[in-house]
């Protein structure tokens, strides 16, 4: 992943909301160290400059913006944004819930006219031999067909952006049957109809599957299942936040995974992470951010 | 194999073992020469249930010899379409076909719970048409007896109808589902209905097809129409069956086939204990003769 950015030779500028966090600090740093980034951190300078002095971070390289609560730093690194005067927009140690607010504001915020708001993540996974893209872990909690139908293009472009011509993309349930009982494998089969019909563009798409015909090989012999995902995917789509949240956690904790992710659905890039993920994890998002920029 | 057309659904049932067809309410001038001709050519063997001075007066006056015929004397209309029921459902015929009595009667006689046809399948309307302008019979389902199928329906109706094409010798019959256009539209449900009908025959859920939709009726039957939109399917351009949306488009493209295309027609009803020839005065001679002969076709 890291490789794919540092080839785009381009400084991308991000704003950092309420930036006074070791993490997001030590992330950033790397980031600009490396040489593909720029930070503005906003936020309350004074406990800024006393985390880079413990992390033994020269301060010098970053550009301080005052401000004095989570809600306005936010607007703040959304406006910068907006503005054109930052290119990515990074929540630092504020909640979600607040961050997005900015975000999504009618006005002064960043969505794109109509679109649907959705997270997709990127996962390396020692166990698998490519990149997965999962989605959606952390913004939609029960998609309907047209927010699955977004997600599925969200998912789609970030796997080309990493030279994916036509990425396999497996959409996931607990049986591979269609069962009007299940909502979801209802949407799955409108939605390969679509890709069938070129509706929806540049992948190869099937489901509904369970993750073993997803992702490994010899389940499609053991099983029978002729699926032109194959065990092969690129993308796996859930049906629902309560799925993917526990599943790529799940594949963090006991498989050593790591997950960079991305808002979709936005003007510009916005990198929201967890509070609590790793300054590794905070890295590759923005690296991911910069790609996708 | 397919059907090329309906000389070939004749020399299907030619040469076998006669089917017995039990023509209820048989005192019909409407029916009665189908089901002779059909029996002079050694397809069925008719059981004639209905009053029997009327049967034999029919046929007297148009000349069927009907001699060593069984005739069973039920001189009430709807007792008549009752025995003949009971008869169809105790193995005694092989084909159940409509004479002088509404279709609604024998439907609700062929529904009974007790001495019924009822299989606990869904009743539906399969016609087989010979169409100039295609290169084999084609299929089409349901335009004379389900309203407005749920997908539910939809899938009994496919099966009812699959399995009577591979009792014809269709292997693995090719399945339109039809709509107005070819892309997935989530304000028309017939193209929802599609995906999921293609979906589950994919999992192998409907089987022994192969289901693919929505097409337009021009992608269904033209392969050039669809080249031209690129669809890519197995089915468009060589359909074997045509599964329509609701009875309305189902009716009026039977109809247009019929009285434009000229096409010649058979019919029958599936999905009951045995094949049901439910024919209408409407019908050309040829139309229930041909009618006959798809039931004996299908018979198990």
């Amino acid at each position: 992943m890291e490789e794919k950015v540092l080839t785009l030779n381009k400084k991308h500028r991000i704003a950092v909301a309420w930036a006074q966090d070791t993490n997001t600090i030590g992330a950033i740093y790397k980031a600009v160290k490396k040489g593909f980034a720029e930070a503005i951190l906003i936020g309350k300078s004074s406990e800024i400059r006393k985390t880079c002095k413990a992390e033994g971070i020269d301060e010098k390289i970053f550009i301080f913006l005052e401000s004095e609560n989570e809600s306005k730093a936010s607007s703040e690194a959304v406006r910068l944004v907006k503005n054109g005067d930052a290119d990515i927009v990074m929540k630092g140690l504020v909640g979600t819930d607040l961050f997005l607010r900015a975000v999504m504001d009618k006005e002064n915020g960043l969505m794109l006219p109509n679109a649907v708001l959705s997270y997709v993540g990127a996962m390396e996974i020692p166990a698998y031999h490519k990149l997965l893209f999962i989605t959606d872990p952390a913004v939609i909690p029960f998609p309907d067909l047209d927010q699955k139908v977004a997600m599925a293009g969200y998912a789609i472009e970030m796997a080309r952006k990493f030279g994916v011509k036509k990425p396999k993309i497996a959409l996931i349930g607990a049986s591979e049957k269609m069962s009007r009982h299940f909502d979801n494998s209802v949407d799955y089969s409108i939605m390969c109809k679509m890709a069938d019909r070129d509706q929806i563009k540049n992948c190869v798409m099937d489901g509904p599957l369970d993750i073993f015909l997803a992702c490994d090989n010899k389940s499609i012999e053991i099983k029978g299942v002729d699926t032109p995902v194959n065990g092969e995917a690129d993308i796996l789509l859930f049906p629902s936040l309560e799925s993917c949240n526990p599943f790529y956690k799940g594949i963090m904790l006991f498989a050593n995974g790591e997950m960079a992710g991305l808002i979709r659905g936005t003007e510009k890039p916005v990198i929201v992470m967890s509070r609590s993920e790793s300054e590794k994890s905070k890295y590759f998002c923005i690296a991911l951010s910069c790609l996708m920029a | 194999m397919v059907l090329k057309n309906m000389n070939e659904l004749k020399r299907l049932v030619e040469g076998g073992p006669r089917k017995k067809l039990i023509l209820a309410a048989a005192h019909d001038q409407h029916s009665l020469g189908a089901v002779i001709r059909a029996w002079k050519d050694n397809i069925i063997e008719p059981i004639f249930v209905g009053d029997k001075a009327g049967i034999e007066s029919i046929c007297a006056s148009n000349n069927y010899d009907i001699t060593g015929l069984r005739i069973i004397h039920e001189p009430e209309s709807e007792m008549s379409v009752e025995t003949a029921v009971k008869m169809a459902s105790s193995n005694q015929a092989d084909i159940l076909m409509k004479g002088k009595i509404g279709s609604a009667t024998l439907l609700k006689c062929v529904l009974n719970k007790e001495w019924g046809l009822r299989t606990g399948n869904l009743l539906s309307h399969f016609a087989l048409f010979e169409v100039e302008t295609y290169h084999k019979v084609i299929a089409v389902t349901d335009v004379a007896m389900n309203i407005a199928p749920t997908l539910q329906d939809k899938i009994a109706i496919v099966n009812n109808s699959v399995a009577c094409l591979n009792r014809l010798g269709y292997k693995i019959p090719k399945v339109a589902v039809l709509g107005a256009v070819e892309m997935v539209n989530e304000n028309m449900k017939a193209t929802l209905d599609a995906a999921l009908l293609s979906k589950m025959n994919q999992r192998d859920q409907i089987r022994n097809c192969i289901i693919d939709g929505p097409l337009a009726f021009d992608n269904a039957v033209s392969l050039e129409s669809a080249q031209l939109k690129g669809i890519k399917s197995e089915v468009a351009g060589d359909t074997d069956l045509l599964l329509m949306p609701d009875i309305e488009v189902g009716n009026v493209l039977y109809k247009s086939l019929v009285f434009f295309a000229k096409a010649k027609v058979a019919s029958i009803i599936l999905g009951a204990k045995v094949p049901i020839v439910l024919t209408s005065r409407s019908d050309s001679e040829l139309a229930k003769f041909d009618s006959i002969l798809l039931a004996a076709a299908a018979c198990k």
